[in-house]
This record gives structure tokens, sequence and C-alpha cells, in this order.
């Protein structure tokens, strides 16, 4: 396969769940595939993407509707951005302050919080607010076309609270954790290692996960310009073979270790190893005082209970125009016939697996683990 | 603070936000003496939005790699919030790459370093290019409001001839008549005529 390009400047977001990007680098995937990456930090989404449609960035880690928001034109320019790949599943959580989660005690007279906490338990607490004429409560999510945005107004939705009940407001995710403290904001839905932060400091409960609102649903993809792939479709598959093995790599217990101790590097995530390891590890941390939860599915980047979750798949993206639609972001009966096809792109995927055959994989990646929380195994094929 | 600002007419109130002081100084000092007047937060403190709302600034300018931008980003997406011009400052060589994807219909706009000497200019041209923007956005709305209400009122006219067997000629005029009696827009007189005459329909089915 002759590579039409092979210098690439790919976008990311220090999260947690950005390992497959740092691991295909650190692990050399990247280069195995004749791939010279450089991989550049960004600070905001609406950056990456700007970035991103103006051919700054090749390619980059995008939260799951965004490449949508581009090729509809929502809050930008229309662009025709490209999903070929799932980079990851779940990933986020939803984290009160501590005095929130010491007032829902109160208005419910309750002893403790039960794990996964229901959203009903808020409604003592909206009432009595409002009866004391007391400030709505705010919650914070990423990006207005954000999973962490859908899963915020689901888990909401649930214990029946209406969206006038409380305000909800985008905060970036390095000012999560301050605002969380000083009272700003009396909860949020980000990914890791943010709630872990909040947790380790001692300042906030991390109610549920995103795992615990939808199961295994696309978190993050890797988003490029349509036009890029037309240019450059050996680049792209090659950068998709080594993105997949990195996911793969992910899968056993002690990559994942190793892999928290890459991402806690200051070019990448810039945090203590203890608030990255544990969701990578499958544990949610939930307060200084409660032992941590199980979550097997915390990040997922490969295997998931229902088959390989990389490749972009149409339902999973006419489920996420539908989040947007209950949202009130776009009118679902109004978008272009073949959007879902054009955005997510299950065929260059296949192709590059046909790659990915052909050319032999080496290492442990090509058997991969499967890791199921407290035991691993390997594939059984 | 802001009580004070808004007592200044004529002006514009630009927000700044930029954690970089020496740079901020340098912005509000080449503003001085113009038609601007800069509101300058170095962090943010309080929500970002609440800020906006309070002050109502008539342009934001940011560094684009602030990671305050997601914040402002939303803004699109709440209706209340009228759309403002934001400049973005980038100290990158290439951001004139970045100005072509955004310039047109958003409000952002992303020039290069925050050179004083340039400030006032860069400012001048994103207030006069917003402007032109949402002019073209409201004639939009504006043909889109004449359009329906014509509509509206056909199908008033339409009712009426078939109903109360009346010419189109006397339809309308009766239509105007009301409307001049009223000090009602025809638009809102059809709205009305329509109402009555269903209310009448779905009463004689009752009976």
């Amino acid at each position: 396969m002759i590579l039409e390009k092979t210098n690439l400047n790919l976008g990311f977001i220090p999260l947690t769940d950005s390992a497959p990007l740092i691991v295909a680098l650190e692990m050399g995937f990247f280069a195995d595939w004749g791939l010279n990456v450089t991989l550049s930090k960004q600070n905001s989404w609406a950056t990456l993407r700007d970035k991103l449609h103006a051919g700054l960035l090749d390619a980059a880690q995008m939260l799951a509707p965004m490449p949508f928001a581009s090729a509809l034109g929502l809050g930008v320019e229309p662009k025709k951005v490209i999903a070929p790949l799932v980079l990851s599943l779940n990933g986020n959580a939803i984290t009160l302050s501590e005095s929130l989660h010491h007032e829902i005690l109160k208005a419910n007279k309750l002893s403790h919080i039960t794990l996964p906490m229901a959203a009903y338990l808020l409604k003592e607490v909206i009432s009595q607010r409002k009866l004391q004429g007391a400030p709505k409560l705010t919650f914070a999510n990423v990006f207005p076309y954000s999973c962490h945005y859908y899963q915020l107004r689901d888990w909401l939705k649930s214990g029946e609270i209406a969206d006038s009940d409380v305000d909800i407001v985008v905060v970036p995710p390095v000012n999560m954790v301050n605002f969380l403290e000083i009272g700003e904001i009396d909860g949020f839905c980000v990914g890791g290692p943010w709630n872990a932060k909040a947790v380790r400091a001692g300042i906030g409960i991390t109610t549920l996960t995103s795992f615990d609102i939808w199961q295994d649903s696309p978190e993050k993809v890797l988003g490029l310009l349509a036009s890029f792939y037309q240019q450059f479709p050996n680049t792209v598959l090659a950068m998709c073979a080594a993105l997949k093995q990195a996911c793969t790599w992910l899968e056993t217990i002690p990559n994942r270790f190793e892999a928290a101790r890459i991402l806690s590097k200051s070019q990448y995530l810039d945090a203590p190893l203890d608030v990255i390891a544990p969701s990578l590890l499958g544990s949610c941390l939930t307060h200084k005082n409660s032992e941590p939860r199980i979550i097997p599915s915390y990040n997922q980047f490969s295997a998931s209970h229902n088959g390989s979750l990389n490749q972009p798949e149409l339902v999973r993206g006419e489920w996420l125009i539908r989040q947007m639609h209950q949202a009130g972001q776009l009118d679902k009966d109004k978008i272009p016939t073949n959007l879902i096809s054009e955005v997510f792109r299950p065929d260059i995927y296949r192709e590059m697996k046909e790659v990915l055959k052909k050319h032999g994989v080496s290492r442990a990646t090509s058997e991969p683990w499967h890791f199921d929380g407290a035991r691993m195994h390997r594939a059984e094929t | 603070m802001s009580a004070k600002i808004s007592s200044v007419s004529n002006k514009l109130r630009v927000l700044l936000i930029d954690e970089n002081k020496t740079r901020a100084q340098g912005i509000i000092s080449a503003l001085c003496d113009s038609r601007y007047v800069v509101e300058h937060l170095e962090s943010i403190t309080a929500s970002l939005l609440k800020v906006v709302d309070a002050l109502q600034p008539d342009i934001i300018v940011m560094d684009i790699e602030s990671p305050n931008r997601d914040i402002l980003e939303s803004l699109h997406t709440i209706s209340r919030y009228s759309p403002k011009p934001v400049v973005m400052f980038s100290a990158e060589q290439d951001t004139e790459v970045i100005n072509l994807s955004v310039k047109s219909g958003v409000s952002a706009y992303v020039v290069g370093d925050a050179d004083p000497n340039r400030v006032k200019p860069i400012l001048d041209a994103a207030v006069a290019r917003f402007g032109e923007y949402q002019k073209i956005k409201s004639e939009l709305v504006e043909t889109k409001n004449q359009l329906n209400s014509r509509e509206l009122i056909d199908k008033a006219k339409r009712a009426l001839i078939r109903k109360k067997s009346m010419t189109e000629e006397q339809a309308f005029h009766s239509m105007r008549k009301m409307s001049m009696d009223s000090g009602q827009k025809m638009e809102d007189v059809a709205k009305t005529v329509l109402s009555i005459l269903s209310n009448l329909d779905a009463g004689a089915n009752n009976i």
C-alpha cells in the first residue's frame, strides 16, 4: 500500500479517552504503518473543529455528534466531515458537589445515596429551592453537541425533572473541578480524569457513569474532512489501522495500566496516575468516604458486549441524530437523506480491516484479549 | 461597572477575555480614546454566560486557544442570547486559513496576533461585517414574514368567498375595513377571520 501522505498532524483534547491516539504514537503503531504523526493538544472543541475544517489538523479525536454538527452547519459553516472509526465507548460520569450531596440527603431524609443515583432524588431539592426562592441547580457539560449534554438531559428526564427546573451550561473540563468547589455549578457531566479528580480532592460525589445511562454508545470518533479522504485514501486507511491496533492493545489490564502511565505525562493529560488509572481499570471512584464502584465498561476502546465497537455503524449515527433532535438542536425530519451514511463510514472501516488482514498484523494485537472486568480471556476465535 | 458603561452612549462595549495581562493592557491602551469601552476579564470565576448576560457586550474578544471558547460556542444554541461578533486572536501564523473557514455566517472572526496597532481597525472591520451579516439575516426573516402574512390573508379571503359567498373584492374590502376600524394589521384580521369561521363551523357541527 503506497501512502499518499506520511506526515500527519492530529488533534486531541487531553482526556482519558484520548488513549488510542496517544498509544498509537507511543507504542509505535503509527510508525509501523509508515506514518510520522504529531499530536497537537487542543484546549477547546470549537477550536479543534475550526482547525480541522481549515485543514490545519489532518484528523482529530471528536465528540461523536460533532461530525454531524459540522455536516449540518450547526454553529459553524457546513463542512463535510467523516468518521471512519469509533475510538471509544462510554467514559463520562456525573459528579455532584459536596453541598448538593448534603442537600439531597437532607431533603430526602436519607443517610446515604444508593449508587447509581436515581435522578428523582433531585426533585425534592428542586422544589425546596423553589419555595425558598433559591437559585436553580446548575449543571455543566462540555459542548453543545456532546453525548455529555444528552446524557445529562436523559438522566434528569428519568427523574421527571423538566428542562426548565435546572440550568445547563457549558464549562471547559479544565475549569469543572474548580467551579464545583467554589459553587459556580452544582454538578457536571464530563469525561475522565475529571470525575476522579473531583473525588480525590474530596469535593464531589460521582453518582453515576455514562454506562449507567446509555450502555455502550459511541463517545469519541476519529473525524476528518471528506476531501482529505478523497485526496489521501491510503493514508487514512493506514491511520485507521494503527488506531484500531492501539484500541485492541488497550484491551488488557496490564496494558491499560501502562497506558495510564503514558497519559499522565505532561505533554498529554499532565495529571497524576491516581486519577487517570481507575477508570481505565474499570473502577469508578465515588466519594472520599466510600468504596469505588466496579464498572468494567467505564472506558471501552475495542471489543464490547455487542461485538466490535470501532465500526461506525449507521444505527449508532441514527441514535445520535435522535439525541440531537430531542435536545432541540435539529429537526430530524428535515435532515438531508444520506446524511448518516455520508458522515459515518463503515465502508472505510471494513476496507481498513481488509488491509489489516492482508498485512498480517504483528505483535500480540492480532489476538485480542477480552477485558471483562474481573477476568480476562483470549478471544475465542 | 456595567451601569457606568451603559450610560455612555454611542460607545461599543468590548468584553475582553484574556489571561495574559500584558497583552490585555496593550489592547486596552490601543482602544482608549476610541468608540470602544473595554471590560477586561482576566479569568473566568463567574459563569461566563452570566457575565455576558449582565454586560451585554457589543463585541467579544478572546484568544482562539482559550478553553473558554466552548462556553461562547454554546451561545449559538441559546436562543435568548442575541448573537455577538466574536473576534479571536491567534499567535499562530496560519490563522488566515482558519479565518477563511469561519468568517462567513457565524460571528467568529479570526485575526493574527493581537498587535495593538491593528486592534482598532480589526474591531471596526468585525463590527461592520457582523452588522452586514445581521442585516442580511433580518432581511431574510422579514421577507419570510411578509410571505407568511400574504398567505394568511389569501387563506382568509378564500374562506370568506367560500363560506360567506363573497366575491374576492368584497372579501378583501371587508377585511381592509375591519383592519382600519380596529387599527389591527391585515395579517391579524385574517387570523381573527379564520378563527371565527372555524369556530362557527365547529359550533354548527355540534348542533
